[in-house]
């Protein structure tokens, strides 16, 4: 089974993803937004989130929940710092001595942390580990109808400096100031998982975890995006730069093969989604689950939990 | 005598963002604007493997690790590729601050990637020419290459999520001409070009997918619109265009 989600989110003055900083000023990541103008390209620059960073997001979340359903999670994911078994340090943690079989180094990081299984990893020695991730993130970017009313604007702060006993200044000032990117705008991305790479080998050795933790594990994965969206835990600077808004739209398809929702960058996304989605029907006989909402997004979110349970998936 | 091949003509649109690197396993920040073959043969082979329930993504990983897209290689005569809108590459400049032994050490760098994203709607549309005995022979149909085809999820790395818009299976008739014209991309080699476009160096994935440190490079094309081209071309004919 495959589960894949367009999501459109309302971000009103938030920093979730800065990246250089150039002295006291912190950059938001953007990207090109090519306009054709008297048939010569121009280039606008827009506030972004980069895949990277709402990937990281998810699988925090994927922390949280499989230590509450129980699920082994690895010491060094578990502080949220995803090294991902990349080296004989960190991964002499899950197995020790390590065997020089791929299939057993594979076998000793899925069966210890549910992270590694999902989200992938890459043991960079001898042999070599590698397993792809079975969640795409895209980036997020503003919606195309909208891109030209995205923004990016710097805002000023004041810290205030340390001074020396007697009050005296020095050279040092008595504030600091430094200014913080801030970007708006109407974002969409899309977030796509691969249900059936859960818990099996990417070597060939087939399952490598027991049926009912599978599933268990699958459930783990769906509620972790379930508690990222809801609770709009994502990004960066979430402490002073919660972004003012939520989810407008979310779009749920759960597919039998691979098959991804169009980009809600587009505005007829839903529409082109559901005409998709009836041409698999109807040329494969493939059954499937779409739910679209600019409501409460939750309750979509619940229906496809419900639709795979019913279907003795999770 | 016409001979005719199987063609899987297959309409994706972009989330705005295609992270090809150029050098899979290395470190150089380098970003093909175009995807090559190779990731267009990985991008089908993801979904084919997921309904034939093969999950396996390396092959032989003790000696040569390739990727297992190389299984379904043979059944593939030839990948292309057409881009409508010209994408920009572009990378962001990161400043990376890490702690090594207690000291703050501070880099600077940049993971390039190809923009397609604006007031156009970029689309790209995907050629696969399929070997119809070897697929017959073969495990799979060339109606599950079909629904593969709508499977599509990203090509490149796993930022570069795209969406399958419209799927086209139909027959081509191979000709032999002197001219042709064409907007997919084509082999270089051996022929004269009128018309704009971006001349990439590729792997070539005829030797195998996967491991490229020793990969041959092959030179390949890829016209901004429509180009001329001359030479002893070998031309297929899908629909109202021309692939090489
Ligand atoms: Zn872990």
């Amino acid at each position: 089974m495959f589960l894949s989600v367009g999501v459109r989110f309302e971000a009103n003055v938030e920093a979730l993803n800065m990246v250089e900083t150039a002295g006291n000023y912190t950059k938001h990541r953007r990207v090109p937004y090519l306009v054709e103008e008297d048939r010569k390209l121009k280039t606008i620059y827009v506030p972004a989130i980069s895949g990277e960073s709402l990937a990281h997001a998810y699988q925090w979340s994927l922390v949280k929940e499989a230590l509450a359903m129980n699920l082994p999670v690895c010491e060094d994911c578990a502080k949220g710092e995803f090294f991902k078994s990349m080296n004989k340090a960190h991964l002499k943690k899950k197995i020790n001595p390590i065997p020089d079989d791929s299939k057993k180094i594979e076998a000793a990081i899925i069966k210890s942390c549910i992270i590694e299984d999902v989200g992938g990893f890459l043991y960079a020695e001898k042999p070599p580990v590698r397993r792809s991730s079975a969640f795409q993130v895209s980036y997020a970017l503003p919606i195309k109808s909208m891109a030209l009313f995205a923004t990016a604007e710097p805002q000023l702060h004041a810290r205030h400096a340390q001074m020396d006993a007697k009050g005296k200044k020095g050279n040092v000032s008595e504030q600091m100031i430094y200014y913080v990117e801030t970007g708006t705008a109407l974002y969409g991305f899309t977030f796509n998982l691969d249900l059936d790479a859960i818990g099996v080998s990417s070597l060939g050795a087939g399952p490598i975890i027991p049926e009912e933790e599978i599933k268990a594990r699958r459930e783990a994965s769906l509620k972790a995006l379930f508690r990222m969206l809801s609770s709009a835990q994502f990004g960066a600077k979430l402490s002073r730069f919660f972004p003012v808004g939520g989810i407008t739209e979310l779009t749920v398809v759960v597919t039998e093969h691979p098959f991804v929702v169009t980009s809600p960058i587009y505005d007829s996304y839903v529409e082109r989604t559901k005409k998709r989605l009836e041409v698999i029907k109807e040329a494969f006989g493939e059954d499937y689950f779409f739910d679209s909402t600019n409501e409460v997004p939750e309750e979509t979110l619940r229906k496809a939990i419900e639709y795979l349970k019913e279907k003795g998936y999770i | 005598m016409v001979s005719l091949i199987s063609f899987l003509k297959v309409e994706v649109r972009p989330t705005g963002i295609i992270a090809l690197r150029s050098l899979p396993q290395s470190k150089m920040r380098n970003a093909f604007r175009y995807p090559p073959p190779s990731t267009l043969i990985g991008a089908l082979a993801y979904p084919l493997l997921h309904i034939a329930g093969d999950r396996t993504e390396t092959l032989e990983p003790r000696r040569n690790a390739r990727s297992s897209a190389d299984r379904i290689r043979p059944l593939i005569e030839w990948a292309t590729v057409k881009v409508s809108g010209m994408p920009r590459v572009y990378g962001s400049i990161l400043k990376i601050n890490r702690l090594h032994r207690r000291s703050v050490e501070s880099a600077v760098t940049s993971f390039p990637m190809a923009v397609m994203y604006g007031e156009s709607d970029y689309t790209l549309t995907l050629l696969y020419l399929l070997n119809d005995d070897l697929i017959s022979a073969s495990e799979f149909s060339v109606k599950d290459f079909e629904r593969a085809a709508w499977g599509i999820s990203r090509l490149g790395s796993r930022e570069s999520v795209v969406s399958v818009e419209s799927v086209e299976l139909g027959k081509g008739t191979i000709m032999e001409k002197e001219m042709a014209e064409t907007a997919y991309a084509f082999l270089l080699t051996g022929k004269k070009v009128q018309g704009g476009g971006v001349v990439q160096g590729v792997v070539d994935w005829k030797e195998g997918i996967g491991n490229y440190s020793k990969a041959r490079i092959i030179v390949m094309f890829y016209p901004e619109g429509k180009v001329e081209v001359e030479g002893r071309l070998k031309v297929i004919d899908v629909g109202e265009e021309v692939v090489l």
